[in-house]
């Protein structure tokens, strides 16, 4: 038996070097998907991974990027800022990857960027952001603050809304737009007054900070929510509102609870979107307002035919861990969606995976129909496409009220608006 | 119902001059999307209305907006009609408030004052010269003492806007006798154009009544943040008073106390599908489904009332299971008792995100605990007001039980000295088993009340317990009375501070401060437990 041995394992070493052979034949290039899919970002980030997986599958389904099968390769991570930045350089450095999608977070961005930079990698970015970034690195596929915070404002200052309001988490997102946005306000003739949430300023007097900003998990909204009753007693006055996860399920409900409605002062969130509804109770929010630049809701064959293959291949997948009942789409996922066609595109036009090719040929112009409508590069690594104002429904669907047909991306606007 | 925007907008208006019992409905059931358009047989498109109940195909009565009738086919047979086959008439947020603003102005006469409330503020705010003699002749006619208020506020608004300087002055006058929060807006721009003007009488007058209304704001901020304050220190009352027990009382140091909380907050959301649509979940690849109830309005509301005694018991029954199977093992060892409730609360954790799924629950609030009373501009939410009344029916409940029944008398003799208890007889295993099961079936009562006003979700406790054992501690281990006060003093301390500070994170911060700098002064806290006993 023990002589058998070797016997047995060379026929299996045979067997698996015949296997592998076979899959040489077919061509792989290796991607990066780097998401948390563990820790307190795994709810949103997850759904980023899924639309992934599927985009690849459906691509390779199609003869992959310049007859390459897309390999993926996912890492976890763990939403813990540090670990990604070890995580991108695992996936540049060992796996070679000739590209990576990935992060939530801006700080999650800001950690893996220098290791973007030291490898000369590239990232496809899909959350909204609050600019004031532009690395050759980065593809930022993601709505920049003019693509989502400023089209919002210019809802609202068309319906006659003259007071704002503006609440956030404290973090780098919130704290950046809500600057930018008090800038935006003041340049349409918003006087200081009728920003509500109070200002920090530094010595020389300039404000530093604008808005009221509560920590992750803050559960007692009552304070606040008596300031913004306050606040729009006088009428025409909107809620702005960045606060991210579950701190707006209490907001919410303290909102409702105070007899404030969306008829007496609407709140635009900026960091709610359909696949986040799944945790909110839903119709405690009905007409309030959202600004993406996709929403489920989009009534295209485009669209339509994009939700029905996301949703057959999720009930066909067997990749561990996916969540198959009760699925939506939402931006952050077709702008995944998007990335990764735009970077096919680009590849199929350098000619090349090299990542110097790739990106000039990201920077000259490509354009891809998505499922929220046509969407072109551009030189500054952003992207141009539509932008669509949505009221909530009962369902946690919107209901769009407003499109802004191919907006720029425009990441540097600080000290824009005078 | 075609043209541009602006004559959409000038058509709607014009609804108002000549109202007809017709167009509030109307107008309603458009901004409802219960409008449809319809293409006739002939090519041209009818605008219907779909009502009545829906049958099984979703199909609906379709009434002709025109003619009030309903829409019939070919052979007279009125058509039912399915809302998603049709399209809608489109409206956008601008059209639905010039809807509006058409609606208040005939809701001046509605027959139910909140109503008539809000369309005489509505006028006010427009400051629409055109609708003041309208709401003059209203006014002489109004004799509900709340709707003449607003209507004299909205009178004085719209007086503000008068070329006339003693007309303003009269009104400016008005506005600081009424000093509403609403009017602060108006008089400060007034205040503004007087000065820019140099009217000195008016801008002195304008000044006069802004500081009236500030005065009153701040009284408004004064006793708005003592009712905050209480109700804050109701929940952390609520979250507590179980601790105080299985902790201040048994000594166990129950780091699952939070997970007994999210137990009572998780029954709240089942019954809460019992009654509604029915419960699917798939814990470890089965499936189970129970059908709801289907109830809907009151009936369905009246789950939360069901919802308090159930997670008061599945809490109940969660923690006499845990004392049963870890922590009587562990009476006399502290430490040890830390470490393994902590597992016992990851443990919990994991189980809730194998049961319910990783993500939040949608628990939703019933009807009377979701709107508010406002009293002089104080603003005192019924859910607010429940748990404050809650509080003291949970103290006073578990109080009674302590000091009046057998098993009160029992517990207090078992927490004070186990062996000797055990001499006289006394069942000291069953009374720590029922001592644990009552401390945490009042953390799930407190779960169910915290699943009104917040997350439900696996981290739900995570949120709590550190609350929870800073009130017992702040308040003396083993003592009511202290955890009460405690509760409160947070509470108070807490929102003076967000109040004065305007920042949520320092008033918290300074808390923390505070509760540290107490306890350096009084380490057993405010009441101290003296005991012959030789261990404390």
């Amino acid at each position: 038996m023990i002589k058998k041995l070797p016997r047995f394992l060379a026929a299996g070493a045979l067997a698996l070097g015949l296997a592998f052979s076979a899959r040489a034949a077919e061509k792989t290039i290796k991607v990066g998907v780097l998401h948390s899919l563990s820790g307190t970002m795994a709810i949103s980030e997850t759904s980023l991974r899924d639309v992934l997986l599927f985009t690849f599958d459906e691509i390779n389904a199609k003869g992959g990027v310049m007859g390459y099968k897309i390999e993926p390769v996912v890492v976890d991570g763990a939403s813990n800022w540090p670990l990604f930045a070890e995580k991108a350089k695992q996936l540049l450095e060992q796996d070679k990857v000739a590209v990576v999608f990935g992060c939530w977070t801006s700080v999650s961005r800001k950690s893996v960027l220098p290791v973007f930079e030291k490898n000369n990698g590239l990232l496809f970015y899909p959350v909204q952001y609050e600019g004031e970034e532009e690395s050759q690195n980065v593809f930022y596929t993601a709505e920049a603050v003019n693509q989502q915070a400023t089209p919002a404002v210019d809802y609202l200052l068309d319906q006659g809304y003259t007071k704002f309001y503006l609440l956030g988490s404290d973090y780098v997102y919130p704290q950046t737009t809500n600057l930018v946005l008090l800038e935006y306000l003041r340049s349409k003739g918003i006087p200081l007054e009728n920003i509500g949430g109070g200002f920090k300023k530094d010595e020389s007097g300039a404000i530093i900070s604008a808005g009221k900003y509560t920590p992750f998990g803050h559960t007692d909204y009552q304070q606040i929510v008596a300031e913004i009753k306050q606040f729009a007693a006088g009428g025409k006055a909107a809620v702005i509102n960045t606060l991210n996860g579950d701190t707006n399920v209490p907001f919410f409900k303290e909102y409702a609870a105070a007899g404030l409605t969306s008829e007496t002062c609407p709140v635009v969130s900026f960091s709610i979107s359909e696949d986040e509804f799944r945790g909110l109770p839903a119709k405690q929010l009905v007409g309030q307002l959202g600004c993406w630049t996709y929403f489920q809701s989009i009534n295209s064959p485009a669209n339509k035919l994009f939700v029905a293959d996301f949703k057959k291949w999720l009930g066909a997948t067997s990749v561990p861990g996916i969540v198959k009942e009760g699925r939506v789409t939402c931006s952050p996922m077709v702008l995944s969606y998007d990335g990764v066609y735009l970077w096919k595109a680009a590849v199929e036009k350098a000619g090349s995976f090299d990542v110097d090719k790739v990106r000039a040929a990201l920077k000259s112009g490509l354009t891809f129909d998505g499922p929220g409508g046509t969407v072109k590069t551009q030189k500054n690594m952003h992207l141009t496409k539509n932008v669509f104002i949505g009221e909530t429904k009962a369902d946690g669907q919107f209901k769009i009220l407003k499109e802004f047909k191919d907006v720029y991306g425009e990441p540097w606007l600080k000290g824009k608006f005078k | 119902m075609a043209g541009s925007d602006a004559e959409k907008i000038r058509l709607i208006q014009s609804l108002a001059l000549e109202p007809d019992a017709d167009t509030p409905r109307l107008l309603d059931a458009w901004r409802e999307d219960a409008l449809y358009v319809f293409q006739g047989s002939a090519g041209h498109p009818i605008p219907v209305q779909l009502t009545g109940e829906k049958d099984e195909r979703d199909a609906q009565v379709a009434v002709v907006v025109e003619t009030g009738k309903a829409l019939n086919d070919a052979h007279g047979a009125p058509l039912r009609l399915v809302g998603s086959d049709l399209t809608a008439v489109e409206h956008d947020a601008k059209l639905r408030r010039t809807m509006k603003e058409v609606l208040d102005t005939l809701e001046l006469a509605a027959p139910d004052p909140k109503k008539r409330v809000d369309a005489v503020q509505a006028i006010g705010f427009a400051q629409n010269f055109e609708k003041l003699p309208a709401l003059q002749v209203r006014f002489s006619r109004e004799t509900n003492p709340e709707v003449r208020r607003a209507m004299e506020e909205a009178i004085a608004l719209i007086q503000l806007k008068a070329p006339d300087d003693v007309v303003k002055l009269q009104a400016l006058g008005e506005l600081r006798g009424l000093h509403t929060l609403a009017s602060f807006d108006f008089v400060r721009a007034a205040l503004r154009e007087a000065e820019a003007a140099k009217k000195t009488a008016v801008a002195k007058a304008a000044a006069v009544a802004l500081s009236a209304i500030e005065q009153h704001k701040s009284a408004v901020n004064f006793f708005g943040t003592i009712f905050r304050g209480l109700s804050l220190g109701s929940i952390l009352l609520v979250v507590a008073l179980g601790l105080a027990i299985t902790f201040g009382l048994m000594k166990v140091i129950n780091m699952a106390h939070g997970e007994m909380v999210a137990v009572g907050a998780y029954t709240t959301y089942l019954v809460q599908n019992l009654f509604g649509g029915g419960v699917a979940l798939s814990p470890l690849g089965f499936s189970l489904s129970i059908p709801g109830l289907q109830a809907t309005g009151w009936r369905y509301d009246a789950y939360f009332i069901v919802a308090l005694p159930l997670s008061f018991l599945s809490a109940a029954v969660v923690g006499i299971a845990l004392e049963r199977t870890v922590i009587r093992f562990l009476y006399r060892r502290p430490l040890e008792s830390l470490l393994a409730t902590w597992g016992v609360s990851l443990v919990l954790q994991q189980a809730f995100r194998l049961i319910f799924g990783a993500n939040n629950v949608q628990v939703y609030s019933p009807a009377f605990l979701s709107g508010n009373w406002t009293v002089n501009d104080i603003l005192f939410g019924w859910n607010r007001v429940f748990v404050i009344g809650f509080a003291g029916a949970v103290v006073f409940g578990t109080w009674l039980i302590l000091t009046r029944t057998p098993l009160g008398l029992l517990i207090r003799a078992v927490m004070q000295n186990r062996s000797m208890a055990s001499c006289m007889g006394v069942r000291t295993e069953r009374v720590n088993m029922l001592t644990f099961g009552l401390g945490s079936g009042l953390a799930g009562l407190a779960g169910a009340f915290l699943s009104q006003i917040g997350n439900v979700g696996p981290s739900l406790g995570q949120s709590y317990i550190v609350d929870c054992f800073m009130t017992v501690v702040v308040g003396g281990v083993g003592n009511l009375a202290g955890t009460v006060i405690s509760a409160f003093g947070i509470g108070l301390a807490d929102q003076s501070l967000q109040q004065i500070l305007l920042n949520p994170v320092l008033g918290k911060i300074l808390v923390l401060v505070c509760i540290i700098l107490f306890l350096q002064w009084r380490p057993a806290g405010i009441f101290v437990t003296r005991s012959r006993n030789l261990d404390e």
